[in-house]
């Protein structure tokens, strides 16, 4: 008889609760840092190793590339079939140079599944964002980086340490 | 909270008007519009998915049913009955023996009707891309609208993919195509 009665209580009392809900397409989401988003892929570094295409498990990477004059080899081209792709993220962890990371965008949804087939031209876009060049990408990502650890310090927290 | 701006009344620029004329007529609640275009703006905030989970990829839809994410601002109601659907979520695996109930779930709903392949399964097969019994893409059974890639998409994923469904209605509506 009085179990409504408790079952409302709980009900009203979340009402004076701070609402959980993400206004998600009018404020962006910041996804956690080790979220497994889409790729970004720095040609710079690549070395054509292969071991990207080998570990994944969809074989959705298909690369290609050739030797220059002093016999080392370069990055021609780099497609990732996101139709398939299951972005486990062992790519990222196989790379030997770090030229192929995870990024915590999301928003890929398309209307053909053509567009979903990407490539290299798109991912190092990906990571370039609006920087002109990986140079500069770079940079900003390392004056990102001393900002954080600076405003870490200044909490007294020491920058990577848990205790 | 400021509302979002395609969820309000449509902005329309009407031809042969100033745009002062257009913000009058707006202001005033006055909508001038093809009777498709509003038909097209009402259905796009209120599309009923079909509740119909196959994997894992149903674990992700029902978390952006519930509160964090929450569908319903979208006019996005889960609903039991193909009959009372107007889209179908394909979340997850489609094998071989699904794929006939699939096309059955499809042809019980009622038209206008639009499907969404969420997560790699449902577009191409995914992991299983190399099974024997795995449909690879849900677009060989049905037409599909919108793909959304990912294993399985987050919520957010899922909710950008639906919004750009909601986009594709109204840019259809306009009797234009999508850009692809």
């Amino acid at each position: 008889m009085f179990g409504i009665f408790k079952g409302l209580g709980v009900t009203f009392g979340q009402m004076t609760k701070k609402k959980v809900t993400l206004q998600y397409p009018d404020v962006r989401i910041n996804m956690p840092e080790r979220y497994r988003g889409i790729h970004q892929f720095i040609p710079e570094l690549c070395i054509v190793c292969n071991q990207c295409a080998r570990i994944c498990p969809t074989d959705c990477i298909s690369l290609s590339g050739t030797r220059n004059e002093d016999k080392k080899l370069r990055i021609d081209t780099y497609d990732i079939n996101f139709e398939i792709c299951i972005l486990c993220d062992l790519c990222v962890e196989v790379c030997p140079t770090e030229a192929i990371l995870m990024t915590p965008r999301f928003e890929l949804a398309s209307y053909t599944r053509d567009e979903l087939y990407k490539d290299m031209e798109w991912l190092y876009g990906n990571h370039l964002g609006e920087f002109g060049s990986h140079e500069q990408a770079m940079a900003a990502q390392a004056a990102r980086e001393a900002e954080h650890a600076a405003a870490a310090a200044a909490n007294g927290v020491e920058p990577g340490g848990d205790s | 909270m400021e509302l979002r701006p395609d969820l309000t009344l449509p902005v329309i620029e009407y031809e042969g008007l100033s745009a002062e004329e257009s913000a009058d007529l707006r202001k005033a609640g006055i909508v001038l519009a093809p009777l498709e275009q509003i038909k097209g703006w009402a259905r796009s905030n209120s599309l009923w998915p079909l509740s119909f989970g196959l994997a894992c990829c149903a674990i992700e839809m029902m978390a952006t049913g519930a509160s964090h994410y929450d569908l319903d601002r979208f006019g996005i109601i889960f609903r039991a009955s193909p009959r009372q659907s107007d889209v179908m979520i394909v979340a997850g695996t489609v094998t071989k023996k699904m794929g006939p109930l699939l096309k059955r779930l499809y042809d019980q709903m009622a038209e206008p009707k639009w499907v969404v392949a969420m997560g790699s399964c449902a577009t191409a097969g995914g992991p299983y891309v190399r099974s024997y019994s795995v449909v690879k893409g849900v677009d060989q059974i049905v037409p599909v609208d919108v793909y959304i890639p990912g294993c399985p998409p987050s919520p957010p994923a899922l909710i950008y993919g639906l919004n750009k469904l909601q986009e594709k209605i109204r840019i259809e509506a306009a009797g234009k195509k999508v850009p692809v």
